[in-house]
């Protein structure tokens, strides 16, 4: 029994689509019956289409049977399907360099033995075994050569990180034990997840990555997704799904060669795939599919139909479910929905509801929400793909285009790690789909008043204003707080009308956004600015968006470089991560243009630098806390050899100079630095044990000095 | 001093005593001694380093008159005469500096303790000019991956003299929380090394122990936390947050779990499934009392600062307010009641702490995070003016209901129909927060009355233990006609008392 959803929103909607709230439990009875049905059909291979079993699987409802009608291929010969973008096969394009052959036979034979929950019917049934070698035939002589990508090192292990981030698993299960950032170390399956084949049975390295790197050139109706990935990363993945644990490229091969076929075999068997109408889902060169006839009462019908509980000659098999049957008669018998007006069908077929919410029905399940990982500093925003609700009121036409066609600029969270995919083919239908669906002819566009563009500069800032700059970057500037997305372009992606909407209300498109009402109620918290009047505030940020000049108020000048620090007649220490010293590094900056950076964790000093001392900007005033580095390039490294110890702190001797204390070998030790004239002087004392061991930085004129309980070095540059 | 009004009649218009004017209505009034805005802010374009004190305050500690602040950027600031009411005579003298983000102060003799990232210090005067000579390292080792949010807080003392540390988990790039004690609290061992005592926190950035001297933390609801609580701190127990488990594999973890809770299913059977899995005292619900809670501060100024002492006071960030809360011990642990009780700060509340007088000041910075109040930083003093407010004061349980406590007597009338009451748990999961689920309405009838009029009990049907029952009032009235400032209570019913 899969698990129960959970998550915010949920109720009915509209009687289409259940979204089961909480925990709440679906009846007994269905629960016993649903139980039956897996008692009685232990080897049932039904197909397994997400997006019914997700929604519609408990009590059978129309709607599922109108997603079961379009996934399962029945719109395919019969007509009449509802989702935007009807289903098709895989294209069956050059099979004999990419597929199996062995792997294609047994498929052929039984889907299910090729790939568990295939939406493929059983076409095979009663057809003799030479018939099938036939078919098998002629489908090795469909396609022209290929060429495979040249050969790159592969590397699974980084496949499988970016098979787990870049979104994979929201329609498929993780693999082997890889361990969510938020998990237990529990690899969770999810009940929903498309199975895999056994990749090794049935392709090879090359072609699962010629694959990969563009699914949309075999899967044309957008149910695999295009994930835009580079070269490497397409290998990488292909590596990992078919668990290659080599790296040389000279060793991988294609698959096994196909015998050579006569030309009658070919012939006889593209008649075959002709009698069988494969074309009407394939897309097979020179193949015309038949139409049959449309489709209803199929399941009370006498007589062999596709949907016979047992498979007949020369008709397609499906082994469906009861509750998918129940579904799928409801479909055919009651008025059926010709169209989707509210999206429900479209985005259940195609499984946009792995990542996507809208009018709050579907999003990531309770086994997939931590997959999703992205900046939590932003909360669920920085992880989780934004909601759909209204995307077409909220999103401008060429905007939501180019987010469809894949564009690099209409990626605006790159915090995020899961990937929009790009449905590139279907981006003038899609856009043009969700435009009237989410239309809101009353919605009034927000009406600029020059003189109050410059109050926007004010508002977006932090002196007296709202604050956005906060958490949002601007353009290149990154905010002076968690990066939230760039807003200095929202006129070239959002509707001004959805914009004021959505200040008034932000939880209301996205509950539990970091975001603030910062118009509560319609209410200005700034009373100060345009007379705390909501909408001139609201036009101003958006006309100072659309056609200010330069930046909101507040983000630092930093071009004069008041932020470095400049030793005076005293040192100055300051602690900060530092590239080459670590996390506990203590920085000295010496009047004299000598510094120093000790790595406290080691309790070690670590690089001596020339020249300007330090920017203490990000240390002293940002959230981000970055690995910083020296002022200078100038920079020397102590060498390996010196002995380590645990620092214990520092003081201050009479000019501001520093004396570490470190503990070695249970004996403690006074180290201390000063400079004069040019030269940084390094000074060692204990009381008790051996003289430390000492190294120097690399690049460096030593001199020193011993007595018996001490160790004097002068640092010196020609 | 521009914005002081402003601020003044925030709080005045929360603390409303009908009939009055509105000068008279404060129970609490405020003074600004320093809020962001001035030219001294480190983010105007005209503030370079050396113009002023960026006064992000991230810890509090009292030396006589004169309050220690330690700032973000690393330095700890003495205010003179810090109880002044002219601006004028309070002066501002820089104690230490260089530090890495500290945010936590602590008093141990002359000396203070103050967190880094990677370290607590001990800070001395050893020559006695007013400035510290000596960063001694008083405690550290846990790991420091480098990740910004991998913070480190404290140290507070508890009653026994233990210093407590609270170490926050990293988020996002270079975090590593699979070692070195990230989402655990420990206290400072005699050897200078942390000691670990319990895991499963997130956020604990605020921390604070009660009258009795037992420790309290404060967490921020995210992954793994489905709201703001406030923990019981001590030995042996997990808060629930699972991304604190890798270090278990360490040498000196001081225990194990008995079972790892399972996920994705109410909190009160989460609980059930780890002998060491502990409910918090109380939990803030969601917007209506807490979003990122921070400090916590014990009301101990024999009625100084009105009459809440012996509560507990939470600071909170995201809507730059002060909660309060009421503990009791039930079965042997703390539960109790959260209340809102005051808002309208300027900048995100981070710290709190009561001044010898029983005055409390507020220490606030929003680096980082949005909040309500717009500023970046800010110090307020807030004093209580004689003038009790009407509140929900105490509310506590008992076996069929709770017993309410007013600050003022109620007028009878006013409480027909004027209580509801309902009850919520949340999902224990690893998503970012959880809404209220299995949301239910308990029947409710009003009890006996105190003779004083300021004790009413409410009978409650089908308490239910493990669920915050939520206490809504519409139109009750003091026995002088005024009505409540805030008419919610939230009590976190762990168990079911007996009487």
């Amino acid at each position: 029994m899969r698990a129960f959803e959970t998550g915010a929103g949920g109720g009915q909607i509209f009687g289409v689509l259940r979204r089961r709230n909480g925990f709440g439990k679906p009846s007994c009875l269905l629960l016993a019956v649903f139980a039956l049905f897996c008692c009685l059909s232990p080897a049932k291979a039904s197909p397994h289409v997400v997006g019914f079993e997700r929604f519609h699987s408990e009590e059978p409802t129309a709607e599922g049977g109108a997603v079961l009608y379009s996934e399962l291929g029945c719109a395919s010969c019969h007509g009449g399907s509802a989702t935007v973008v009807p289903r098709q096969g895989p294209r069956l394009i050059n099979l004999s360099q990419r597929i199996e052959r062995d792997w294609l036979v047994s498929f052929l034979k039984d889907p299910e033995s090729g790939r568990e929950g295939s939406n493929m019917p059983q076409m095979f049934h009663g057809v003799a075994d030479g018939e099938v070698e036939a078919v098998v035939a002629y489908l090795g002589s469909v396609g022209k050569d290929i060429k495979f990508p040249a050969d790159r090192h592969a590397n699974a292990e980084r496949g499988s990180a970016l098979y787990h981030e870049k979104g994979c698993i929201a329609c498929h299960a993780p693999t082997s034990d890889f361990r969510s950032p938020h998990g237990s170390g529990e690899a969770l399956v999810p009940e929903l997840a498309i199975a895999h084949p056994d990749f090794q049975k049935k392709t090879s390295l090359e072609a699962l990555n010629l694959f990969l790197s563009s699914p949309s050139s075999y899967r044309t109706d957008g149910r695999m997704p295009h994930i835009q990935l580079d070269r490497q990363e397409s290998l990488d993945i292909a590596a990992h799904l078919i668990d290659y644990q080599g790296s040389d490229p000279r060793e991988l091969s294609g698959v096994i060669l196909w015998p050579k076929a006569s030309a009658e075999l070919i012939e006889s068997g593209k008649a075959i795939v002709t009698k069988l109408n494969c074309a009407s889902c394939h897309d097979l060169p020179g193949l015309k599919a038949d139409a049959m006839k449309p489709l209803s009462r199929v399941v009370e019908e006498e007589g062999a139909h596709c949907l016979s509980s047992e498979p007949t000659p020369g008709v397609p098999y499906y082994d469906l479910t009861a509750p998918q049957l129940a579904s799928l008669n409801l479909f055919l018998t009651g008025a059926r929905p010709e169209n989707d007006p509210d999206g429900q069908l479209t985005l259940a077929a195609m499984n946009c509801y792995a990542c996507h919410d809208r009018d709050g029905v579907g999003g990531p399940t309770s086994e997939t929400n931590h997959f999703f990982i992205g900046d939590e500093g932003l909360g669920d925003s920085g992880r989780l793909p934004p909601p759909l609700t209204g995307i077409g009121h909220k999103l401008q036409g060429d905007w939501m285009k180019s987010v469809f066609a894949g564009e690099a600029e209409s990626r605006v969270r790159p915090y995020m790690s899961t990937q929009m995919p790009p449905y590139a083919a279907h981006a003038e239908a899609f856009t043009k789909w969700f435009q009237e669906m989410d239309a809101k002819p009353e919605a009034k566009d927000i009406v600029i008043r020059p003189d109050d563009i410059e109050s926007g500069r004010k508002l977006l800032g932090i002196h007296g204003g709202t604050n956005c700059i906060t958490c949002h970057n601007w353009g290149e500037q990154k905010s002076l707080g968690i990066p939230a997305l760039d807003i200095s372009n929202l006129d070239a992606r959002l509707q001004s009308s959805w914009f004021h909407e959505y200040l008034i209300n932000p939880a209301s498109y996205r509950p539990g956004t970091l975001m603030p009402p910062l118009w509560p109620g319609g209410q200005s918290t700034v009373p100060d600015v345009l007379e705390g009047d909501t909408d001139r505030q609201i036009a101003a940020i958006w006309g100072f968006i659309k056609d200010g000049q330069g930046s909101p108020e507040g983000f630092p000048d930093r071009s004069g470089g008041q932020f470095e620090l400049v030793p005076g007649e005293r040192p100055i220490i300051q602690r900060t991560f530092l590239e080459g010293a670590g996390t506990k590094a203590i920085l000295v900056g010496f009047p004299g243009e000598i510094h120093l950076a000790y790595d406290g964790s080691l309790g070690y000093p670590s690089l001596v630098w020339r020249g300007k001392f330090f920017d203490a900007y990000d240390t002293w005033f940002t959230r981000a806390a970055p690995f910083e580095n020296p002022l200078s390039d100038d920079v020397y490294a102590f060498g390996e050899g010196g002995g380590e110890g645990r620092f214990s702190g520092y003081q201050l001797d009479a000019n501001g100079n520093p004396v570490f204390l470190i503990e070695r070998d249970g004996h403690m030790i006074e180290e201390s630095f000063r400079v004069e004239t040019g030269k940084l002087i390094r000074s060692l004392k204990w009381e008790d044990g051996e003289a430390p061991k000492v190294s120097h930085p690399h690049g460096v004129e030593v001199a020193s000095e011993a007595s018996a309980k001490s160790l004097t070095f002068i640092y010196s540059w020609k | 001093m521009e914005m002081k009004l402003i601020f003044f009649s925030a709080i005045a218009l929360l603390i409303p005593v009908l009939g009055q004017t509105e000068e008279e209505k404060a129970s609490y009034e405020v003074f600004e001694l320093m809020t962001a805005s001035s030219p001294s802010d480190s983010r105007s374009k005209e503030w370079k380093p050396g113009d002023g004190i960026t006064l992000e305050v991230s810890g509090m500690e009292w030396m006589g008159d004169t309050l220690a602040i330690s700032i973000r950027k690393g330095e700890v600031w003495m205010i003179d005469n810090a109880l002044s009411d002219k601006i004028e005579d309070i002066s501002y003298r820089l104690f230490a500096s260089g530090l890495h983000e500290p945010l936590g102060l602590a008093r141990d003799g002359d000396d203070l303790l103050v967190s880094q990232r990677a370290e607590i210090t001990r800070l001395q005067d050893n020559d006695g000019d007013g400035v510290a000579d000596a960063y001694l390292t008083e405690c550290d080792g846990w790991n420091v991956s480098g990740n910004y949010h991998a913070y480190t807080y404290g140290p507070e003392r508890d009653g026994e003299g233990n210093l407590w540390v609270t170490l926050n988990l990293g988020m996002g790039k270079l975090s590593d929380n699979s070692m070195g004690w990230r989402g655990w609290g420990g206290i400072i061992g005699d050897d200078h090394r942390f000691v670990p005592k319990a895991l499963g926190m997130r956020s604990p950035s605020g921390m604070g122990a009660n009258l009795e001297g037992d420790m309290f933390y404060s967490d921020q609801q995210g992954t793994w936390v489905p709201a703001s609580p406030i923990y019981h701190l001590r030995e042996g127990v997990f808060f629930g947050n699972q991304e604190s488990l890798g270090t278990l594999k360490d040498p000196d973890a001081p225990f194990q779990l008995s079972a790892v809770p399972k996920a994705n299913v109410p909190y009160p059977i989460a609980l059930k499934q780890s002998e060491e899995f502990v409910p918090p005292a109380v939990w803030l619900p969601y917007n209506k009392v807490g979003r990122s809670t921070t400090d916590i501060q014990v009301i101990d100024t024999d009625g100084k600062f009105g009459p809440f002492d012996g509560q507990l006071l939470i600071g909170e960030f995201t809507n730059s307010s002060v909660s309060r809360v009421f503990l009791e011990e039930v079965g042997g642990e703390y539960q109790g009641a959260c209340f809102p009780f005051l808002n309208g700060f300027p900048a995100a509340v981070v710290r709190l702490s009561f001044a010898p007088d029983g005055s409390l000041f507020v220490g606030m910075t929003n680096r980082g995070w949005s909040s309500l109040g717009n500023r970046s930083y800010g110090l307020s003093r807030i004093s209580f003016k004689g003038v009790t407010p009407f509140s929900i004061q105490e509310m506590s349980a008992r076996s069929d209901g709770f017993d309410l406590l007013f600050t003022e007597p109620v007028d009878e009338a006013s409480l027909e129909g004027a209580f509801e009451m309902s009850s919520y748990t949340y999902e224990y999961s690893s998503s970012y927060g959880s809404e209220e689920i299995q949301t239910k309405d308990h029947g409710l009838s009003v009890g006996s009355i105190s003779d004083d009029g300021k004790r009413v009990r409410i009978k409650v049907e089908e308490l239910r233990p493990l669920y915050v029952h939520e206490l809504r009032t519409k139109g009750v009235r003091s026995s002088d006609g005024r009505s409540l400032d805030f008419p919610n209570a939230y009590y976190t019913l762990n168990k079911i008392p007996k009487s």
